[in-house]
Parts: C-alpha cells; structure tokens; sequence
C-alpha cells in the first residue's frame, strides 16, 4: 500500500467516523475496503497524528471502545477532502457505461461533479475524463429495469427467444443487471418458469414496469456461463489462422496441435450458441465430436447457402 | 516521524492555522524532520512532502507577506472541504451503479481513483445510498490482475502526459516488439480494453490490446512535466473499432444485407450504423452499411444463420458463399472422427 493511497484513506477516515460515532469496527472495514487488520493499524496511527506543539490536547483523539469506532475532534477533519481531478474523471468515466439509459440524470450528476471540483480544474477535468472512453452502448431499458430492482417491482416483457418463433410474454422478478463482454443481461426470477433465468435485454421487447411489490432474494446472483471446460463434451479444432487468438481466450484450455491449430472443449447443452459459434470463424473451425453437433453445425452451413 | 503520519501533521497544523507559516516556522515544528539535514536536503523533503499533498487535493499556497501578513504557507479551507454535492436520487443512483458495475469488472482504467469517490460523494448519502444492482464481467482474458495493474498505470500516464515503454505481443506476430507510445486515452469495446496512442516506432496512432502488453513501464522522468500533447481534433472513434467490420483493414465497401424474421426487428441494433428500410420487393428489410473488413463482417453474418443474406456486392456474395462452403466441406458426413 503506497503512502498516497493510505494518506488519502485516513483523511477520509476520520470524518467518516464523525459523521457516524459508534460505528463498528468490521462495518468500517467494508466501507473502506480494508482488511480488519489493516483498519485496526490506521486507528493505532491516527492516535498519534496532531498538529505541533503536540501538547496532550492537539492530537486527533480516536479510539475503538467494545469494537465500536468514535472520534473526539475539533472542526479540522469533520469533512472529507473535495474529489480530486482523478477521482473525478474516473467517475464520470464510469458513468458513461449507462449512457444512454441514465438519460438526463447522468449529464445533471456530472455536472454537479464539476461544480465541487476545486476551482480552476473544470478544463483539465473535461479533458481528463475523456481519455477514458467506455460507453457501451447501453440499451434504454436499462433505465426502468434498474428502477425496477431499486423499487422492488415486477416486470413484463414480451421476450424473443431465437428460433422459437413469436416473442413470448414474460413476467419477472428483477434482480441485477450485467454487462458481460458488452452485451448486457438481466438476471430475474421468472414467475412463468417458476426459476431464475438470464434475459438478453436486447431482445426484451415492450418492457414495462408493474406496480406489484415483491420481496428479493439474498443469495440471487446472474453467472453467465463459460462455455469452456476441459471435461465438456464437445471439442473443435481450429486452424493455425486463429490458433493464436483461441490461446488468447482460453489460455491452457486450448490445446495446441502437431500443425499449428489449436484444440479446445466447450459444452454442448446449447446447440444454437454452439453453432453459432463455429460459424461466426468462417471455415476455421471444425467440430471433432460429437457427431450431433457436426450435423448441426453442416446443417447451419446448408441453410445459408440454400440447399 | 513515518512520512504518513508527518503527512497528516501537516494537515492537521496547516487547517488549524489561521496565518501562513513560515519555512522556519515549519522546521521548527518538525525537528526530527526537516532539520539536522542539509538546508538543501531539507527544502527538497518538503517539496516532496507538499508535492504529494497537492495531489491529494490540498490547496497547499505560499504567500508572499506584506505589512498586513507575513510570508509562509497557507492552505485554502474552503477549497479543501468537500460541499454536499447535492445529488437527485436518480443521479446517486446513476452514479453507484455504473460506478460499482466498472469495479466489479476488476479492470477499470482509474479504479482506487473511481473507489475513492464513490466513497466521497455516499459521504452525506448516508442510509439513501443505493444498492447497486448492476455488474460488469469483462472476458477472461480481461481478467488478469496483470491487466488491472497496466490500466492503472496508463491512467496515471495519460493523466499526467507522460509516454510509456512497453513490450507488446500481437497474436498476428511470433515476436514480441518494444514499443515507446505516447497514450492518448484507454478505450472499452465489447468488453476488451485498448490503449490509442501515438506509436513512435510506427510514427502514427495505433491501438493496442491492454491485454497483449507483457511489460510497462511509465516514464517518471520530470514527472511533473507533460510529454506530449494529444493533438487537436483527437478522437476515438476514428481509430478504435466498435464491431468487427469497422477494423480498418481494407479500402471501404457498401454492403446490402437482407433480414426476414425475428431478424428485421433487431435490424437496427445488430448494425448499428447502417441505414435500414423496408424491402420494397420481397420479404424482411434490407440494411446498408460501409464495411472496411470484408472476413469479419461475413463471419458475423453467417452465425445469424439464414435469416441473414448478404445480396450486394457480388464480391462479398462470393466470400460469404465460400466460406460457408469450406464449413460445410469440414463438417461432411465422415467415417471416423480424430482421435
């Protein structure tokens, strides 16, 4: 932990423990993100922290009492330091990943990030945060989904699934959204199916949000799954072409061939994604086994070419 | 004295005083500290001292006296507090949930920047702090602590204008090479990071995958002084791809795609750039866009399966044909499968 990171810890520490006397020891740890150990070493070093003539009375009185945290201090510390220009950028940064189902809530919260910046920054600030650029597109239905999961509300929505022909009507329970690799889903007990289910937010289609309260579940948690595990029963071999890419996503995982080409083993419990998947390589993949998804994968190639 | 806790003295002395203090002033206060050196060796720790301060948002000024005061130095109060920020609801929570889902992603260009102010503005949120309920999961290949290291180190490289030193790996070449880039910014596309810089061994802007870079290493040479300026007129999009058509491979083509099905609805957000419109002959719509990477477009078209054909040019007919052909040859019934 370098100097910088403690020192801008500690000052904020110290007024965050006056805002909120008592507070437990383990409760402060996880608003810091510090271990226990850790926290318990800063209190030890906040003690000795005053100002000179370090007389009895000039230092910062900070003490755990029955595991709970106070602090005893004049005006010096009772607010944390204003964002730094980093601090700053790196927030509004982030909050561009919303964009642009945060609306106008997002340009009106960064714009109040830029009033409390210290005077004089507002250019390097605008400059700064735009170095990073991570927009990903969000879809607008992220706004009432994420209403939705703060209000504790059901939803409808009528849901496309591939293949399946007309989109089927849904009513969920929602309970997170996720962004993996750009695509973004909701996780959702599903009162159809009676089961937690992953949805696609881009094939959602006439969301709307019910006023039917429902209480959420503690242990719910979306996984999408990884599609690669050494003991699944699918394998396909890729050309030297690709080969290096392949060792790129799935590192050990892809086993390298006599000539050049790389060998992995994915799951095969989802035919469609396992299809797409070997097409979306243009005639660098090929399934080795089993023989249902070597059909499967000749029969998606007959279609696109019409026989 | 730990630097840490002179660090936090020297807040504590320097919000209390209500007149600036005078260098003097302050050696005599920390005797153990910046006497008993060199004068030189001295006013050097200070710097340093104040330096690192300033970056921690301390408006730290030295003040040159007149009748009415004296020389020294004197920190703004009013500059060093933070004021409620004043959020909406909505802006809170905007702001908690994006912010929370790029850490939970364990790769964030800025992150203990992004964990230090989701810390300050929930300062006066208290109890009203929403529980985000937004996450973000880039590939395993993003997932390296590796990577999170490098991101951090190029945020605080193109923050402070500084080039880096680094040795890439780029799937295309057997050989690693040493680059010298000047970082202009980082970028996320589908869930991959990419550094944009200008490269001085290419003496042009490229991209670079963050995941590829092996070693980095931040110029820390006047570390106080930029290195560079990024141009004017600088902007991502005219060098970073979004999809894997806009890879700026070769001269551009316009393409003409037809959708039919489920297809024709999500005709929009599939090709996000492309004009889309109803078929005025036969079924579904048709969508027209620029494509400078004829391959990667195909391949993303052939895994929408038939519901997606490629009508124009008739080059990319061809293509779209062979490769599909070539899948369809590896796939042929066989009598025995490889051991």
């Amino acid at each position: 932990m370098s100097v910088h990171e403690r020192l801008r810890r500690l000052l904020f520490l110290v007024p965050y423990v006056s805002s909120r006397p008592g507070i437990s020891v383990e409760e402060l740890a996880r608003a810091l993100n510090v271990s226990r150990e850790h926290l318990l070493e800063d209190l030890d070093l906040l003690t000795c922290v005053g100002r000179p003539p370090f007389n009895p009375d000039d230092y910062i009185d900070i003490y755990v009492e029955n595991d709970r945290v106070y602090v005893d201090l004049d005006q010096r510390l009772s607010a944390p330091p204003r964002l730094t220009l980093g601090e700053a950028s790196a927030l509004a940064a982030s909050a561009e990943l919303l964009r642009p189902a945060a609306g106008d809530a997002l340009s009106s919260a960064v714009e109040k990030l830029e009033r409390v910046l210290p005077p004089g920054t507002h250019e390097r600030f605008r400059a700064m945060y735009r170095k990073i650029d991570a927009a990903l597109e969000a879809p607008q239905a992220l706004g009432p989904l994420t209403r939705a999961i703060h209000a504790r509300l059901e939803v409808t929505f009528d849901y496309v699934t591939p293949g399946r022909g007309a989109p089927e009507s849904r009513r969920v329970r929602p309970h997170e959204l996720l962004s993996h690799r750009g695509q973004w889903y909701l996780q959702a007990w599903d009162l159809n199916r009676q089961d937690d289910r992953l949805f696609r937010v881009d094939r959602m289609e006439g969301l709307a949000v019910t006023d039917t309260p429902f209480q959420p579940r503690e242990d719910a948690r979306a996984q999408v799954p990884n599609p690669a595990r050494t003991d699944a029963a699918v394998r396909v071999r890729f050309s030297k072409l690709v080969a290096p890419y392949l060792r790129e996503r799935f590192g050990e995982d892809a086993r390298l061939l006599a000539d050049g080409g790389v060998e992995v083993r994915v799951a095969g419990d989802n035919e469609r994604w396992l299809t797409q998947w070997v097409l979306s390589f243009g005639g660098e993949a090929e399934v080795l086994e089993p023989a249902s998804a070597r059909a499967a994968v000749a029969r998606a190639a007959k279609a696109v070419l019409g026989v | 004295m730990d630097r840490t806790e002179r660090l936090l003295d020297l807040v504590a002395l320097f919000l209390d005083a209500r007149e600036p203090i005078s260098w003097a002033e302050l050696r005599e206060h920390f005797p153990h500290d910046y006497m008993g050196i060199s004068d030189d060796a001295a006013e050097r720790k200070f710097e340093r001292d104040k330096a690192e301060l300033l970056e921690l948002g301390f408006p730290l000024t030295y003040i040159q006296g007149d009748d009415e005061r004296r020389d020294g130095y004197i920190v703004n109060r009013d500059a060093y507090y933070l004021p409620e920020v004043d959020l909406t609801k909505e802006e809170l929570a905007v702001l908690y949930a994006a912010g929370s889902a790029a850490l939970t992603s364990g790769a964030f260009p800025g992150r203990d920047d992004l964990s230090h102010a989701l810390r300050k503005i929930g300062f006066f949120a208290g109890n009203a702090l929403p529980t985000p309920r937004v996450r973000m999961e880039l590939g395993t290949d993003q997932a390296s602590p590796q990577l999170a290291a490098h991101l951090e180190a190029l945020w605080e490289a193109c923050a402070g204008h500084k080039w880096v030193q680094m040795t890439y790996v780029s799937p295309k070449r057997p050989d690693s090479t040493e680059r010298k880039v000047d970082p202009y910014g980082l970028v996320l596309r589908r869930g991959s990071w990419t550094l944009v810089g200008f490269c001085h061994l290419r003496q042009d802007v490229r991209t670079f995958q963050v995941h590829r870079i092996r070693t980095l290493k931040v110029n820390t040479s006047r570390p106080r002084s930029p290195d560079f300026e990024v141009p004017e007129g600088f902007a991502f999009d005219d060098h970073v791809a979004s999809y894997p058509w806009q890879h700026r491979f070769h001269p551009r083509l316009d393409v003409r795609l037809r959708l039919t099905g489920e297809l024709a609805s999500r005709a929009a957000s599939l090709f996000p750039g492309g004009t889309v419109a109803p078929a005025t002959e036969g079924e579904g719509v048709l969508v027209e866009l620029p494509v400078t990477f004829l391959d990667g477009f195909l391949r993303f078209c052939l895994q929408l399966g038939p519901a997606c054909r490629v009508e124009s040019p008739e080059e990319a007919r061809t293509r779209v044909k062979e490769m599909a052909t070539r899948i369809l040859e590896k796939h042929g019934v066989r009598e025995e499968v490889a051991a």
